[in-house]
C-alpha cells in the first residue's frame, strides 16, 4: 500500500509550507531518513526527511508552491502500484476517500501539534519524533469536528482549561466553512468572506483556487506600484504582531539611563572579550546581561500567559530581535542570567548571523522569556516595542547621545540612552513593571552591581 | 385521585397482595402489633392474623434464611429489616443463597421474595443506623434491587416486587416515608428495570436515586431561575437498570450529573457514569460526567455534620453548574 | 422380607435390601469421584462420604416422599439416599449438560427440588434456616412434609445454628435437624471445637429433643431419626439427632490428613456401616452371602454406567453462561 509523503507541521504556528525542491524524482528509490524533500516554513528552511522507504510514486506540487499542512503531496510505495492523479487533500482524509481501511499512521498529523521544541532535524531514529500535545475537548466536541470536518487544534475552547466544548466547534464552524488554511489566509488577506464562496472539494471545503475565483479585480489602477505577496517570516511577523497588539493591552514606560559607567565597562572588557571569543563586546550584551540580573530580582515580569494561567518563568530566556530581509527573527538566549558577557558575547553573535542567514534551529527560537529590541544604532531616542508572546514584556532600547544634565547645580554632558519597556498589562501592572525598570537603570548606571 | 404518604403505599401494596394470593406473608421484627419499627404494618396483624404477619426474633440470618427456604418452597415471603444497615447480618443469605440458588441448581428452583427494608440517613440516629448500601447487593448477579422514590412508584414498584420470581432488594429512603404524591387505590404494577423521566429537561441530564430525586426536583426549580433547564431521571430500579432512557437523555441533554445519598467511592452512580461512558450516549457528551454521593465517613450524629455527609440542593446545583461552565 | 424380631420399630416396612444397596452405591460413587480427582479427570474440589453412609441412608429411610431435606458441602450420600441419579450426579461432576445443575453447580450444589432435595450448600451452615424456611410452608400451607437439616459438628459453631434453631423451636415447625458428627470441622477436631461431647445437647438450649445415635449403625440411625420426624409431623418442633459417624477420606481432595492418626482411622474402618447392616441382613436372613454380592455388583455397575453416561454427556455451550441467572 502506497504511504502518503504530507507536508509536516514543524511549529505550532505553521499553517503552510512551501515547497523549496525536491530531492528526488518520480521513479527514484528513496530509504527511511533519506532527505526527500525542502521546505520554507514561517521560520525556517527545512529538509524533510522520509518516513517511509519505496519508490517516490507522485509529486503532487512542484517547486515554489504553497501547500497547507497535513496536505498529501506525493506517495511512495511499490513501484507500478497506483495512485491518485490529483492531491487526494488532507492526509489521512484522503483514506477513505480511496476505500482504504488502513488505520491513520503515527505520522497522521491531524490535530496534532507539534511542539516547537522538538527536534525537526534529526529524524529515523525516535529521537526526531515529535512531542505531541493533545487537545483537551469533549467527545461530543469530537464527534462534531468530525461531522464538520473542522480541525479541532484551530477552534478556541470556551471551558476549564481551554476544553473545547460542542458549541466552540458550533460556533467555530459557521464562523468559518470547512476552508484549506491557505484559503483562509488568502480569504483574509483578500477581505473574502469565505461564507460567500463556493468550495470545490469533498463536502465542499474550499481550496485557495475557490477563493481566488471571487477576487474582485482591483478597482483603481497602480501604475508603477509592485505587488509582493505576504509569505514566509513576512506572513508570520504580520500575523504575531497583529495578534500581540489586539490581544494584550500594552503599556510603555521609559527611563532614561547615564550610560557614562558602563561605557567605561565596555571599553575595559573590549579587548579581553575580543581575545578570548574572537567578538567585539557590543552594549547589546552588557544590557541583555543587565536585563538578565534584573529580571532574577522580579520575577513578575519573567512571566507569560498561558489560557487564564499566569506562568512564572524559572529560567530567564532573553529573546533578542534580530532585523533579517523580509521581517525579524527573534533567536533566544537560554539562562542569560547565568553567562558571562563573554559567553553572552559569542552567543549573541552567533545567533545574529544564524538568524541572518536562515540558520536558526527551532530550538534556538523558541522558550524565551522576554525580549529586547535594541534599535540604538539608528537615531531612535525612544519608542513603543510590541510584546512577542506569549512572553508578557519587551524592552526597547535606544541610542546613546550625550544631552545637558542638571548635576549637583551645574550642567554637564553625560551620554543617555533611553529604555522603553512595554508590558502587558493583563498580567503585569504599572507598579512593579517601574520597579524594574529603575532597578535595570541603577545597574547600568553602576555595573558594578552586576557582581553581586 | 387520592394522595396517599409513601409509607401507606408501601402497606396498601403489602395489603393488597396479601387478600389475593396466600402464599404471601411477612416476616420480621416488631412487625406484629407494634407495626415495624417506622410503622409499616401498623395494623396489618389485626387483619392477616399472627401466621401471616410474622414477628420474629431478633435473628436478621434467620428470617433472610427462612425467607429463602420458604420461597424456595412455594411461598413468598416478604421480609422486613428494621434498617438497612442490618443487611450485613442477612448478607450471607441473601447473597450466597438467595441470589445463586436458581443459577448454581442450573435453572431450577426461583426464590421469590422481598426484602424490604427502610435506608438512609437524616433521623439522626448515626453510624450504624443511616446508611444506604444498595450498591453491594447491586453488585451481586441473581438479585434484583429497587429504590422507589415516590409513594406513586413505590406501591407500583413493591407489587411488581412481590409478583417477581426472583430475590428483590426493595430499599425504602426514610425521609421518603413522609411524602406524599397521588396513588390509585387499585393495584398496579410499575415493571421492574423502567426508569421514569420525573422532570423534562434539556442542558443537562440528573439521575437521581431515592431522596436525592427530590432534593434534585429543588435544584431544578433553582436552576430555571437562572435560564437552566434539566431533565430528571430516576431509574427506580439499579437491577436490572434502564439504561436505555438514560442513555437518550444524555444524547439529549451531552450532560450528566448523577447523585445518590450512598458513599460516592464505589457508589452505584461510578456504574452509571461508567455505562454512559461505554454506551453510545459518550460521543455525544459535552463535559465530564459529574458524581455527587455521600463523603466517604460514616454518617455522623449531629444533625450539621449528618447534613454535609449526603448531597444537599446546593450541592446539585453547583454541580449543574459547573458542568455547563457556568459557575 | 422385613419379617424380624430383632429390628427396632422404626424400620418397619422398609426394603433394608434397598438400603443396603444405597450404601453401596454412595460407597462406589464416591470411590469412583476419588479416583478421578486424582487422575485429574474432574477438576473444582470435592467432599467425600466414605464411611457416613447409614447416616445418610438412615436419616432419609424414614422420610415419606413428600418430606424435603437440606443437605451439605458432603452431600452426594444425601443424594442418592434422597433417590438421586447416579448417572445425572455423575454427569454434573463432569460439568456435563446431563447433570443435575446442568454443569453449573458442581459437586456442592447438587439439588432436585422437585424431588424435595434442597440442596447440598457450600457455605458451612448455610442450610439451617433454609430447612427451617422450608418448613414453615409445610406449616403456613398445612403441607405436612418435614424436612431434614443435614449438618456437620462444625457447622453447630456457626451463628446460623442458633438462630435458626431458636426460630424453629419457637415456631415449632417441622425439622429436623441432622447432625452428622464426623469428628473433625475440615482438620478441626470436634473435641477441640465445642466444649462439650454432643452437639445432641445443645438441643435443651432450645428447649427442643436431642439424641445421640451410632451414626455407623443404619438401625440405630433409623429409630432415633424416625421418631424425631413423627415428633416433627406431629405438629410437636423439632429435634436435634446426632449421628457419631467418621469421615475415611480427608476433607477435600488434597488433604494430608496431619491432624490425625493412621491407627484412629483403622479403629473406624473396623466399624464400617456397610459390613455391619450387610451381617445384619444376612444373619436376619434378609440376604445371603449370593445375593448380597450381587446386590454389590449391581450397585457397582450402576456407578460404573454412571461414568460412561457423563462422559458421553455434552458439554455446556457458551450460550448457556448467562442463562439460569433471574426465574
Amino acid at each position: 500500500m502506497a504511504k502518503e509523503i504530507f507536508m509536516p507541521k514543524l511549529s505550532s504556528t505553521m499553517e503552510v509550507g512551501t515547497l523549496l525542491q525536491w530531492f528526488k524524482d518520480e521513479g527514484d528509490s528513496v530509504d527511511v531518513g533519506e532527505p526527500l524533500f525542502e521546505i520554507m516554513t514561517d521560520k525556517i528552511n527545512i529538509e524533510v526527511e522520509s518516513y517511509e522507504e519505496g519508490i517516490l510514486l507522485k509529486k503532487y506540487y512542484a517547486e515554489d508552491e504553497e501547500i497547507p499542512i497535513n496536505q498529501v503531496i506525493g506517495y511512495i510505495g511499490e513501484a507500478g502500484e497506483t495512485v491518485p492523479e490529483a492531491s487526494p487533500g488532507e492526509s489521512g482524509a484522503a483514506l477513505s476517500e480511496l476505500g482504504d481501511s488502513r488505520q491513520p499512521s503515527k505520522h497522521d498529523l491531524q490535530e496534532i501539534e507539534i511542539s516547537e521544541t522538538a527536534s525537526i532535524n534529526e529524524t529515523g531514529d525516535g529521537d526526531g519524533v515529535p512531542e505531541m500535545e493533545k487537545i483537551r475537548a469533549t467527545p461530543a466536541a469530537r464527534r462534531v469536528a468530525k461531522e464538520k470536518n473542522v480541525t479541532l487544534s484551530k477552534v478556541p475552547g470556551s471551558g476549564p482549561k481551554g476544553r473545547i466544548h460542542q458549541k466552540d466547534v458550533a460556533d467555530f464552524s459557521q464562523a468559518a466553512p470547512a476552508a484549506t488554511p491557505l484559503a483562509k489566509k488568502v480569504a483574509g488577506a483578500e477581505g473574502i468572506e469565505l461564507q460567500t464562496v463556493t468550495g470545490s472539494g469533498p463536502k465542499g471545503k474550499i481550496y485557495r483556487a475557490d477563493v481566488e475565483k471571487m477576487k474582485q479585480p482591483s478597482s483603481a489602477s497602480e501604475s508603477g506600484s509592485k505587488r509582493v505577496k505576504m509569505e514566509g517570516i513576512r506572513k508570520v511577523v504580520a500575523a504575531r504582531m497583529l495578534e500581540s497588539k489586539t490581544s494584550a493591552p500594552h503599556v510603555t514606560l521609559t527611563t532614561e539611563v547615564d550610560m557614562s559607567e558602563a561605557i567605561q565597562l565596555r571599553n575595559q572588557l573590549l579587548r579581553p572579550i575580543e581575545k578570548q571569543t574572537g567578538f567585539r563586546l557590543s552594549y547589546t550584551e552588557i544590557i541583555l546581561k543587565a536585563a538578565a540580573s534584573t529580571l532574577k530580582l522580579h520575577k513578575n515580569l519573567n512571566v507569560s500567559l498561558e489560557g487564564n494561567e499566569i506562568v512564572f518563568h524559572e529560567e530567564i530566556n532573553l529573546g533578542l530581535a534580530v532585523a533579517v530581509e523580509n521581517g525579524l527573527l527573534v533567536p533566544v538566549v537560554k539562562n542569560a542570567d547565568q553567562k558571562g558577557l563573554s559567553d553572552l558575547t559569542a552567543e549573541c553573535k552567533r545567533l545574529g548571523t544564524a538568524a541572518r542567514s536562515q540558520g536558526l534551529k527551532p530550538e534556538e527560537m523558541s522558550g524565551g522569556t522576554f525580549t529586547i529590541s535594541n534599535l540604538g544604532m539608528y537615531a531612535i531616542d525612544a519608542f513603543t516595542p510590541v510584546i512577542n508572546q506569549p512572553e508578557s514584556a519587551i524592552l526597547g532600547v535606544g541610542r546613546i547621545n550625550e544631552k545637558p544634565v542638571g548635576h549637583n547645580g551645574v550642567i554637564e554632558l553625560r551620554p543617555l540612552m533611553v529604555l522603553s519597556l512595554s508590558f502587558d498589562h493583563r498580567v503585569i501592572d504599572g507598579a512593579p513593571a517601574a520597579a524594574f525598570l529603575t532597578d535595570l537603570k541603577e545597574v547600568l548606571e553602576q555595573p558594578f552591581k552586576l557582581l553581586v | 385521585m387520592r394522595e396517599l404518604t409513601y409509607l401507606e403505599a408501601v402497606r396498601e401494596a403489602m395489603s393488597q397482595e396479601m387478600r389475593e394470593n396466600e402464599d404471601v406473608f411477612i416476616l420480621g421484627e416488631d412487625i406484629g402489633v407494634y407495626g415495624g419499627a417506622f410503622g409499616v404494618t401498623r395494623g396489618m396483624i389485626e387483619e392477616f392474623g399472627p401466621e401471616r404477619i410474622r414477628n420474629t426474633p431478633i435473628s436478621e440470618a434467620a428470617i433472610s434464611g427462612t425467607a429463602v427456604g420458604a420461597a424456595l418452597t412455594g411461598m413468598r415471603p416478604i421480609l422486613e429489616l428494621q434498617f438497612s444497615d442490618f443487611i450485613t447480618i442477612a448478607m450471607d443469605n441473601m447473597v450466597n443463597q438467595a441470589a445463586k440458588i436458581r443459577y448454581m441448581y442450573g435453572g431450577k428452583g426461583k426464590v421469590p421474595m422481598v426484602l424490604r427494608t427502610p435506608a438512609g440517613s437524616g433521623t439522626g440516629a448515626a453510624a450504624q443506623h443511616s446508611q444506604s448500601l444498595e450498591a453491594w447487593m447491586a453488585h451481586v448477579p441473581g438479585l434484583k434491587v429497587v429504590q422507589p422514590s415516590t409513594a406513586y412508584d413505590a406501591k407500583g414498584l413493591l407489587k411488581a416486587a412481590i409478583d417477581d420470581d426472583n430475590p428483590v432488594i426493595f430499599y425504602e429512603h426514610k425521609l421518603c416515608y413522609k411524602t406524599k404524591s397521588d396513588v390509585p387505590e387499585e393495584p398496579y404494577s410499575i415493571p421492574l428495570g423502567k426508569a421514569d423521566i420525573k422532570r423534562e429537561g434539556s442542558d443537562a441530564t440528573i439521575v437521581a436515586t431515592a431522596i436525592m430525586v427530590h432534593k434534585a426536583l429543588e435544584a431544578a426549580v433553582e436552576l430555571e431561575k437562572d435560564g437552566i433547564s434539566v431533565e430528571i431521571i430516576d431509574p427506580r430500579t439499579l437491577v436490572p437498570l434502564d439504561t436505555e432512557t438514560i442513555v437518550a437523555s444524555v444524547k439529549k441533554t451531552s450532560r450528566l450529573i448523577v447523585v445518590h445519598e450512598a458513599v460516592k467511592r464505589g457508589g452505584f452512580g461510578g456504574e452509571i457514569a461508567s455505562m454512559i461512558a461505554e454506551s453510545e450516549a459518550f460521543d455525544y457528551l459535552d463535559a465530564p460526567i459529574k458524581r455527587l454521593g455521600g463523603k466517604a465517613v460514616p454518617i455522623p450524629y449531629n444533625p450539621d455534620l449528618e447534613k454535609a455527609a449526603v448531597p444537599s440542593v446546593e450541592d446539585i446545583v453547583s454541580a449543574v453548574k459547573e458542568t455547563l461552565n457556568r459557575l | 422380607m422385613n419379617q424380624l424380631v430383632n429390628l427396632p420399630a422404626g424400620v418397619k416396612g422398609k426394603d433394608l435390601t434397598a438400603l443396603l444397596k444405597q450404601m453401596w452405591l454412595i460407597r462406589y460413587f464416591e470411590e469412583k469421584v476419588d479416583e478421578f480427582f486424582a487422575k485429574g479427570m474432574i477438576h473444582g474440589t470435592t467432599h467425600l462420604a466414605v464411611g457416613q453412609e447409614a447416616s445418610a441412608v438412615g436419616s432419609i429411610a424414614v422420610l415419606e416422599a413428600r418430606d424435603k431435606i437440606t443437605s451439605t458441602h458432603r452431600g452426594h450420600g444425601h443424594c442418592i439416599a434422597k433417590g438421586a441419579e447416579a448417572n445425572r450426579m455423575m454427569a454434573e461432576l463432569f460439568g456435563r449438560t446431563t447433570g443435575y445443575c446442568k454443569g453449573k453447580g458442581g459437586s456442592m450444589h447438587i439439588a432436585d427440588v422437585e424431588q424435595g432435595n434442597l440442596g447440598a450448600n457450600g457455605i458451612v451452615g448455610g442450610g439451617f434456616s433454609i430447612a427451617a424456611g422450608a418448613a414453615l410452608t409445610s406449616q403456613l400451607k398445612k403441607e405436612g412434609y418435614v424436612v431434614l437439616c443435614f449438618f456437620g459438628d462444625g457447622a453447630s459453631n456457626e451463628g446460623s445454628f442458633h438462630e435458626a434453631l431458636n426460630l424453629a423451636s419457637i415456631w415449632k415447625l417441622p425439622v429436623v435437624f441432622i447432625c452428622e458428627n464426623n469428628q473433625y470441622g475440615m482438620s478441626g477436631p470436634a473435641k477441640e471445637m465445642m466444649n462439650i461431647e454432643d452437639v445432641a445437647k445443645r438441643a435443651e438450649a432450645y428447649g427442643i429433643p436431642g439424641k445421640v445415635v451410632d451414626g455407623n449403625d443404619i438401625l440405630d440411625v433409623m429409630s432415633g431419626v424416625g421418631e424425631a420426624v413423627d415428633r416433627a409431623r406431629d405438629g410437636e418442633g423439632p429435634s436435634i439427632v446426632e449421628a457419631k459417624t467418621y469421615r475415611w477420606k480427608g476433607h477435600s481432595k488434597s488433604d494430608a490428613k496431619k491432624y490425625r492418626t493412621r491407627e484412629e482411622e483403622q479403629e473406624w474402618r473396623a466399624k464400617d456401616p456397610i459390613a455391619k447392616f450387610r451381617s445384619v441382613l444376612i444373619e436376619e436372613g434378609l440376604l445371603t452371602e449370593e445375593s448380597a454380592d450381587k446386590l454389590k455388583a449391581e450397585a457397582n455397575k450402576e456407578i460404573e454406567d454412571s461414568v460412561e453416561f457423563a462422559k458421553n454427556s455434552p458439554m455446556p455451550t457458551l450460550d448457556d453462561l448467562m442463562e439460569d441467572i433471574y426465574a
